[in-house]
């Protein structure tokens, strides 16, 4: 016979396996409890009458989060740019703009619109990233809400329902209703029910029932929740049909639908307004003059009392001394540059594999999705091409701009075909959810982040065992390549966070280095 | 379509068309195509993003190093991918990260080839450990067609050795041991190296002969 689990045995299990400590663990991670720095925490030392040259390896987020908290307390700052524009992952396509993938240049060619534009990289600010919403406040960038998950948006699979494509709202209802059906049966049985006291399973139940809409009897048998088949305003409203709880299960896709606003999509997600490289363009109205474009670093040699920097600039090679340089080239790319960095330094940098994440999106010559009650979010497919976001701004004006392709692991996929087969394979399939969808679309971009120039790889991949977490090696090679070479080189960006690919990471890794500096100046100048 | 209308006529219309046109073009209903002037221009010299300063190589990347490689060596090559000659196994990874890289004109082939010549020289770092007698022993088939310095000879179609990146020495060695380079039918000279690494016979040996071309003066 197997012993009833007591109460507090029963909690104590579900903490540990899997609610209360993981739920820690997983909102420290995600920066939703007090996190150690704040835009705020930044209290960099006023040079005043010192002077301290800085180099700046690249002018993405984090490199201008350096510049412009530098160039404030009067450090000599140059931001040493290998392409034609700042931003980084940070890119805003619109009209005539040059998409720089080696072996796939082209020109974005959406129509000369304000609100014609493509974030193929960064496209969403969650609440919670505070550091780089204090710069969004300081340095005026308007920022609106992004419309994430969006219940009338489609799920596709070629699995469920034979393909036909249905709404959110109609997968998740009844897949709630399901669920709610079995939690409480669980909960009728004695046995499950025994940990709990009377009171206790009461308002569990009840909880049940309102998370599935069940019926008095426990059952779950469709719900309004749904929206209407027919009516609801005038008359009556007819209820939907419910969706067999077998079919729903046909397809995996159940993992994007019930989590879409958990973890790092949890909080409200926001986009500054025109655009997400608006940020860049923000920092740039300080600390535009300090950037050198074009210039690409052929070395950099740290020293005693600084660091040596050199850079191809217009073919001709030049040459920068400065007291100390922050870094935000790729260590992929880092590792190919002249360089005289401890041996563990380099292992650090070579451990470090590139993200393989690919976008596109296309041009819609009409705003097809607000015809079928549509104002943005993203409709999900078991297709390769995965996602279709359509956008949260631009509501009700002539066209629009919708992503038609973000896969973020398995990006390669697409990055290995032409330009013509990626824009067919797309095409192809969002065929399956909008059935014209070919007629509807033109102008297209992609965006193999693999291969655009001076990148060659999206975000920076430190753990090689995916969903297990960090080593311990991992660890110790981490904060290898976070601690400055000889006090005067920092590495930055979000390949020196332990949560990449986001904004918030670029900006705290800066002003991690930021505020290290700062000690040891404070000690030289005392 | 406009053949029946007398050419006086046809001129009259299209004078009337091309006011209409400017009109729109300043009322801003159709984009100025003079737009593509202003756009941001690009050259095709983006081989140091991946292939390091002066193109010494970046083995983060498994990127081997362009200085030093001959000019027709390097141009074959590029050829070769561009045609899909090189870089076609599917275990082949660098080679397939090359080829898209590789779609260049002849101009743009020309112009890198040129570069390329003009970039500082520095020996490749020594990586790799072996046992250089045995090397030397095994190099002797090499240095029938790569020359005894392992300086290449263009009249083998051969290239240089000496300088090389060793660990790409080594991927290549193995390439072409395993198939992935060399099986390619318009391949020639391709085929011919893989008709060679018979006496490779394992990992070490692979190693060796790669210590003892480290071992060997540089240009």
């Amino acid at each position: 016979m197997v012993n009833p689990v007591s109460r507090r045995e029963f909690l104590n299990l579900l903490a540990a396996t899997g609610g209360i400590a993981a739920a820690l663990r997983a909102g420290t991670a995600l920066n939703l409890l007090p996190g150690s720095a704040s835009a705020a925490s930044l209290d960099l030392l006023n040079l005043g009458s010192n002077q301290r040259k800085i180099a700046i390896l690249g002018g993405g987020i984090s490199g201008l989060t350096a510049a412009y908290e530098l160039s404030k307390q009067g450090y000599d700052c140059t931001v040493l740019e290998a392409s034609h524009r700042c931003g980084g992952r940070v890119l805003t396509l619109r009209h005539g703009d040059l998409i720089d993938e080696i072996g796939n240049r082209q020109y974005c060619e959406f129509d000369d619109e304000p609100h014609m534009y493509f974030n193929a990289g960064a496209a969403r600010i969650p609440s919670t990233h505070r550091n780089l919403l204090a710069y969004c406040k300081e340095l005026n960038v308007e920022l609106e809400v992004f419309i994430n998950e969006n219940k009338t948006s489609f799920v596709q699979d070629d699995n469920m329902l034979g393909g036909r494509p249905i709404r959110n709202i109609d997968y998740t209802t009844n897949m709630r209703g399901f669920m709610a059906e079995l939690m409480a049966k669980a909960m009728n049985c004695d046995e499950l029910d025994a940990p709990f006291t009377e009171p206790e399973a009461e308002t569990l139940l009840s909880m049940i029932r309102s998370f599935g809409d069940l019926n008095e009897n426990d059952l779950y048998s469709g719900s309004f929740r749904a929206g209407y088949a027919e009516g609801g305003f005038l008359k009556h409203g007819v209820q939907k049909d419910m969706i067999a709880f077998r079919d729903l299960l046909k397809s995996r896709l159940g993992r994007q639908m019930m989590g879409a606003n958990e973890g790092d999509t949890g909080p409200i997600l926001m986009q500054p307004a025109g655009g997400m490289d608006q940020i860049i363009r923000g920092f740039l109205k300080h600390v535009g003059e300090q950037v050198k474009y074009r210039a690409m670093v052929t070395s950099v040699k740290v020293t005693d009392k600084g660091v040596n920097v050199a850079y191809d600039q217009d073919g001709v090679r030049h040459s920068l001394e400065v007291d100390y340089c922050f870094n935000c080239i790729p260590t992929h790319l880092m590792v190919g540059i002249d360089h005289n960095f401890p041996s563990d330094y380099v292992t650090a940098m070579k451990y470090v594999r590139r993200g393989e994440a690919y976008k596109a999106a296309f041009q819609a010559k009409h705003r097809f999705w607000e015809d079928l009650d549509i104002y943005g979010g993203i409709s999900w497919s078991n297709t390769k091409s995965r996602q279709l976001w359509y956008p949260s701004h631009g509501i009700h004006k002539a066209k629009g701009v919708v992503l038609g392709a973000y896969d973020y692991g398995g990006g390669m996929y697409h990055t290995m075909m032409n330009q013509e087969e990626r824009i067919e394979a797309h095409l192809a399939d969002h065929e399956k959810i909008h059935p014209n969808f070919r007629e509807l679309v033109e102008k297209p971009v992609t965006i193999g982040w693999h291969r655009m120039n001076h990148m060659l790889g999206c975000s920076a991949r430190w753990s090689r065992n995916f969903g297990r977490g960090w080593t311990h090696e991992e660890e110790t090679l981490y904060h290898k390549l976070q601690a400055p070479v000889n006090g005067r080189h920092y590495f930055i960006g979000d390949q020196i966070s332990m949560h990449s690919a986001w904004q918030e990471s670029a900006v705290m890794s800066a002003q991690w280095a930021l505020s290290h500096m700062d000690a040891q100046v404070r000690a030289e100048l005392v | 379509m406009l053949s029946f209308v007398p050419p006086d006529a046809r001129y009259k219309i299209w004078g009337l068309a091309n006011r209409i046109l400017l009109a729109l073009a300043i009322c801003q209903l159709i984009p100025f195509t003079s737009a593509a002037a202003e756009r941001e221009p690009y050259d095709d010299r983006y081989c140091t993003t991946c292939h390091g300063t002066d193109g010494r190589g970046n083995e983060g990347i498994e990127a081997p190093r362009l200085a030093g490689m001959e000019d027709w060596y390097l141009r074959r090559q590029l050829e070769n991918f561009r045609a899909g000659i090189r870089g076609y196994h599917p275990m082949d990874t660098a080679g397939i990260a090359m080829r898209p890289m590789a779609k260049l004109t002849d101009d743009s082939i020309a112009d890198i080839v040129a570069w390329v010549g003009s970039w500082d020289y520095q020996p490749a770092e020594i990586t790799i450990e072996g046992d250089v007698q045995s090397g030397e022993l095994l190099y002797g088939v090499c240095a029938t067609c790569h020359g005894m310095d392992a300086k290449g000879n263009a009249a083998m179609g051969a290239p240089a050795l000496a300088g090389q990146n060793d660990w790409y020495l080594v991927t290549q060695l193995n390439n072409f041991v395993a198939g992935y380079r060399g099986r390619h039918e318009d391949d020639r000279y391709g085929q011919q190296m893989a008709a060679m690494v018979g006496t490779l016979t394992d990992e070490s040996a692979t190693r060796d002969v790669v210590v003892y071309i480290n071992s060997l003066e540089t240009r």
